[in-house]
């Protein structure tokens, strides 16, 4: 069974534009959107540079105005931009254009509440209800909405980033970044006329089409920024999905930094400021963030896998006994920035982190214990899930099973989690070991995947 | 049973209905992929009147057209019949009118036009209906999604240099006529003052141009309704006053002293101006007044008659190569060489260019026309009506003869009944014209009985 050409869910709506996501689909989704919202204020709105794209936005805009709310369209902006929009208009909400990651084909709205963050689990569930009960909360013609633009979202946020990060050291960064033709490509270029950098920017157009997937893998930074990186003598290569909400990074020498290590690394500089603070991080992310917390006495709080488990978590514990949130693909979020994964600021932690020890990535990465980490997936076929996890148990006795999301069986100096991945049907399996590689306790779960799955 | 009030209407004429929770942008959205999908993509031009609903509209049209892989010609605020000539002008696949013509402010409808810039005619409404309830529209993929454009200048020059083209300019000019004007705060609401004013050197003495305003009367130009019009011409001793609908196809025209002409009366001195000029015939609805006969026995002409409603008007016109055409009651005025089309622009010119040539003013123009006593009257719709009325009036008047063509209409050697169900509402409506004022009035006293019965 393949990816199916449409997912909603509490993620919001994504899908194969034509097949999946349709001119109607995203007028249903916005005006339950504009239902579902409780406080009076504007809505902004931002996208990325897919053709499709453009169609959304006046299919969004059309829902929004005609439930008399008023939309501020910043144009192609990234998804931290619009975060960052929404609270210092003190807007309603926000949507985001993009499919992020996706290839061109897809396309997918996200939402954002008062305070610019991802909706939490039970908003998220309130949109989708309001959604599938299709009974929206249209106005009459006087109480229409008005839509106006708003070019100033992206100096504002770069005045944002200026207050946090101390510009004139990291402005002598010497970085080539793969922006994958999204919209980090429009906040750098303007932080290069701004503020002096002298980023070297690569798939930097904005027409909409993409030179490669737009994704934050290890392999488009091996073939597409890696070899780069020692031609431009530049000292690090950063690429960015194309939203802007991930990044990757390639050592001076062209290697990829694996993608766990970018929280790692910002674990590491953020804690060690902020020590004691708590660490918020899915079940699948590296066991290495357990240890670097420890050497920082601060702890990690470990949530199930999807963007409204962390905001979850963040209502649960108070703001400022958090030192940052993020995902082991390289999504990150620090409370300078009110909690919304930002690749732009990550990049700037990074580079503050090797400006502030003045070392390069790849001396850095020589620090940290070697966790090897295997990921794989298995297409549900059988779908006896609930034996899988008891077959799992007895298979693998003596582990500390955690059973938040799928389960995770842990024994100190490695673990495997497995569980139902929510955007695709297939069950995800990863496995870690420090030191050694994980391969034989990855064959003995994946032969009961494939069992029970 | 009480009429039904027709808050939404989906049928043959296109969209039409009270937006909000009525015409809401879903259906407006659905509608035009339906559109597009009948065109098989393509330039499609999408303009509107002033309307509060028509920027939300504006939005859902485009969605809908960008869905379904159609390129988007937007135009802006522009009088329908500007609209229409540039669909045909620049070579576009079809185009749309966000406009409820003379309908109240809290409607708004689609008004849909073919390559040629034209009404769709019967065949082409079915089908397009037909693909509206399939709901099977061609949704495209992200590789094939339109663009959108805006091409807010050219459409209002290539019309006015259109009907400059069909009068003496020069002659217009020389006599720098002051002409009052109610442009009802519509969609020629920048236009029409530099028509009258650049084109034609008119002394402009303006109300209700304003497009960002709501409409200050009521949308349709009758004459109860045109008080600040006639207030306006007797201030200032204009010479002619014009006045027209939201989306600047009909035309309204006032004397001097203040007194509304009543728009057959328009009509036939538009005819008299043109036949004067041109060689052809005239086509006009069944319901026009006979005094359109009369001024084409003036000039030798044949006058040919046809069902209400536009498309029907022009579908005859093309027919019998008619120089002009169009229909009494509702103050449309249909000149091919500039479009087939309704023009209020067209009739303006007209009228000041035959001022200018004969040094008349418009009320010697007017007296010279033969008088005829007009009345009507409307009545609800019941079902299963319709064959007993025709049938009573049938025997009422045995004698008479009978045009079926739209209605009944019945011609008498001193007058005539026409009574048909209307279009657009549910109504039955009668008509009545004699010579002779107490004729025309026992006329209606007969028909209305049998209405009441």
């Amino acid at each position: 069974m393949a990816a199916r050409a449409l997912r909603i869910s509490q993620v919001g709506l994504r899908g194969i534009v034509g097949s999946g996501v349709t001119a109607s689909r995203v007028m249903d989704f916005s005006a339950a959107f504009a239902a579902f919202l409780e406080t009076a204020g504007p809505v902004v709105l931002g996208r990325d540079p897919r053709a499709s794209s453009v169609m959304m936005r006046e299919g969004v805009c059309a829902a929004l105005m005609a439930s008399g709310r008023d939309v501020i369209d910043l144009g192609i902006a990234s998804t931290p931009v619009i975060q960052h929009c929404i609270r210092r208009l003190d807007a309603a909400g926000g949507v985001s254009i993009g499919a992020s990651h996706n290839a061109a084909e897809w396309n997918a709205l996200k939402f954002f509440g008062p305070r610019g963050t991802y909706l939490s689990t039970g908003e998220a569930n309130e949109l989708l209800d309001i959604f599938h009960l299709g009974q929206f909360d249209f106005v009459e013609w006087t109480h229409l909405g008005r839509k106006t633009t708003d070019g100033s979202a992206m100096d504002s946020y770069l005045d944002s980033l200026a207050s946090v990060y101390d510009f004139d050291t990291l402005r002598k960064a010497k970085v080539v970044v793969d922006c994958s033709n999204g919209t980090s490509s429009l906040i750098l270029r303007r932080l290069n006329e701004r503020f002096g950098f002298a980023l070297i920017l690569i798939n930097a157009d904005t027409d909409g089409v993409f030179a490669h997937e737009p994704s934050t893998s290890a392999r488009a930074v091996e073939y597409q920024l890696g070899p780069l990186v020692k031609p431009l003598g530049a000292d690090a290569g950063f690429l960015f999905d194309a939203d802007s909400d991930r990044v990757a990074i390639a050592t001076a020498e062209g290697k990829a930094i694996p993608e766990e290590m970018v929280l790692a690394l910002a674990a590491d500089h953020v804690l060690s400021q902020n020590p004691g603070k708590i660490l918020i991080t899915n079940l699948s992310t590296t066991l290495l963030l357990d240890e670097i917390a420890a050497s920082h006495q601060s702890k990690v709080v470990r949530v199930p896998v999807g963007r409204s488990s962390v905001i979850d978590a963040l209502s649960i514990h108070s703001p400022e006994d958090v030192a940052l949130a993020g995902e082991g693909t390289g999504a990150v979020m620090f409370p300078q920035f009110r909690f919304v994964y930002d690749g732009i600021a990550t990049m700037m932690t990074l580079l503050e982190m090797s400006a502030a020890r003045a070392r390069p990535f790849h001396e850095m990465l020589d620090d940290y214990a070697v966790y090897r980490m295997q990921k794989a997936e298995v297409p549900l076929q059988r779908r006896r899930i609930p034996q899988l996890f008891d077959a799992l148990l007895e298979k693998f006795p003596g582990g500390n099973a955690i059973t938040l999301d799928g389960i995770r069986i842990d024994f100190g100096d490695r673990w495997f989690h497995v569980r139902v991945s929510q955007t695709e049907p297939v069950v995800r399996i990863i496995a870690e070991r420090k030191g050694e590689s994980p391969a034989e306790m990855m064959a003995a779960v994946m032969d009961l995947a494939r069992a029970y799955a | 049973m009480p009429a039904r009030q027709h808050l939404l209407k989906i049928g043959v004429s296109g969209i039409r209905g009270v937006v909000g929770g009525f015409l809401t942008p879903m259906l407006a959205s659905e509608f035009a992929q339906a559109f597009g999908t009948y065109t098989r993509g393509g330039r499609v031009v999408l303009g509107r009147d002033t309307r509060a609903s028509g920027a939300m509209l504006e939005h859902a049209v485009t969605c809908g057209l960008l869905s379904v892989g159609c390129d988007v010609v937007k135009v802006g605020i522009l009088p329908t019949p500007t609209i229409q000539m540039y669909v045909e002008a620049s070579g576009a696949r079809g185009g749309i009118a966000l406009t409820a013509s003379h309908n109240p402010p809290e409607y708004n409808a689609l008004k849909l036009f073919n390559e040629g810039g034209q009404f769709f005619n019967h065949f082409e409404r079915s089908e397009l209906i037909d693909i509206y309830h399939e709901a099977d529209f061609a949704h495209a993929a992200n590789a094939s999604i339109g663009r959108i454009t805006e091409e807010p200048e050219t459409p209002a020059r290539l019309h006015v240099q259109r009907v400059l083209r069909c009068v003496d300019a020069d002659r217009i000019r020389a006599r720098r006529f002051r002409v009052a004007l109610d442009g009802v705060n519509g969609a020629g609401s920048l236009l029409t003052p530099r028509f009258l004013t650049s084109a034609l050197g008119c002394r402009l003495n303006a109300i209700s141009i304003d497009p960002t305003q709501p409409f200050p009367r009521q949308a349709e130009p009758t004459p109860d309704a045109l008080g600040d019009l006639s207030d306006l011409i007797r201030r200032e001793g204009a010479d002619i006053g014009f006045a027209q609908d939201p989306d600047g196809d009909r035309l309204a025209v006032a004397l001097p002293d203040g007194r509304i002409l009543d728009n057959d009366e328009v009509l036939a001195l538009v005819v008299d101006a043109v036949l004067s000029r041109l060689p052809g015939d005239v086509v006009v609805n069944l319901t026009t007044s006979s005094v359109i006969d009369e001024v084409a026995a003036w000039h030798g002409r044949r006058v040919f008659r046809t069902p209400v409603g536009e498309a029907n008007v022009v579908e005859r016109m093309r027919a019998v190569n008619a120089v002009i055409g169009g229909e009494g009651a509702n103050g449309g005025i249909i000149f091919p060489a500039v479009h087939y089309c309704r023009d209020s622009y067209t009739g303006m010119a007209f009228l000041l260019d035959r001022m200018a040539e004969t040094g008349e003013g418009i009320e010697a123009l007017a007296q010279r026309l033969p008088r005829f006593t007009r009345l009507g009257m409307k009545t609800p719709f019941r079902r299963g009506m319709l064959g007993p009325v025709f049938r009573e009036f049938e025997d009422t008047f045995a004698d008479a003869r009978f045009d079926r063509t739209d209605g009944l209409k019945i011609i008498l050697d001193d007058g005539w009944l026409h009574v048909r169900a209307s279009n657009t509402e549910p109504l039955l409506r009668l008509s009545v014209e004699s010579r002779s004022a107490e004729k025309a009035r026992e006329l209606l006293r007969t028909g209305t009985a049998i209405l009441r019965k």
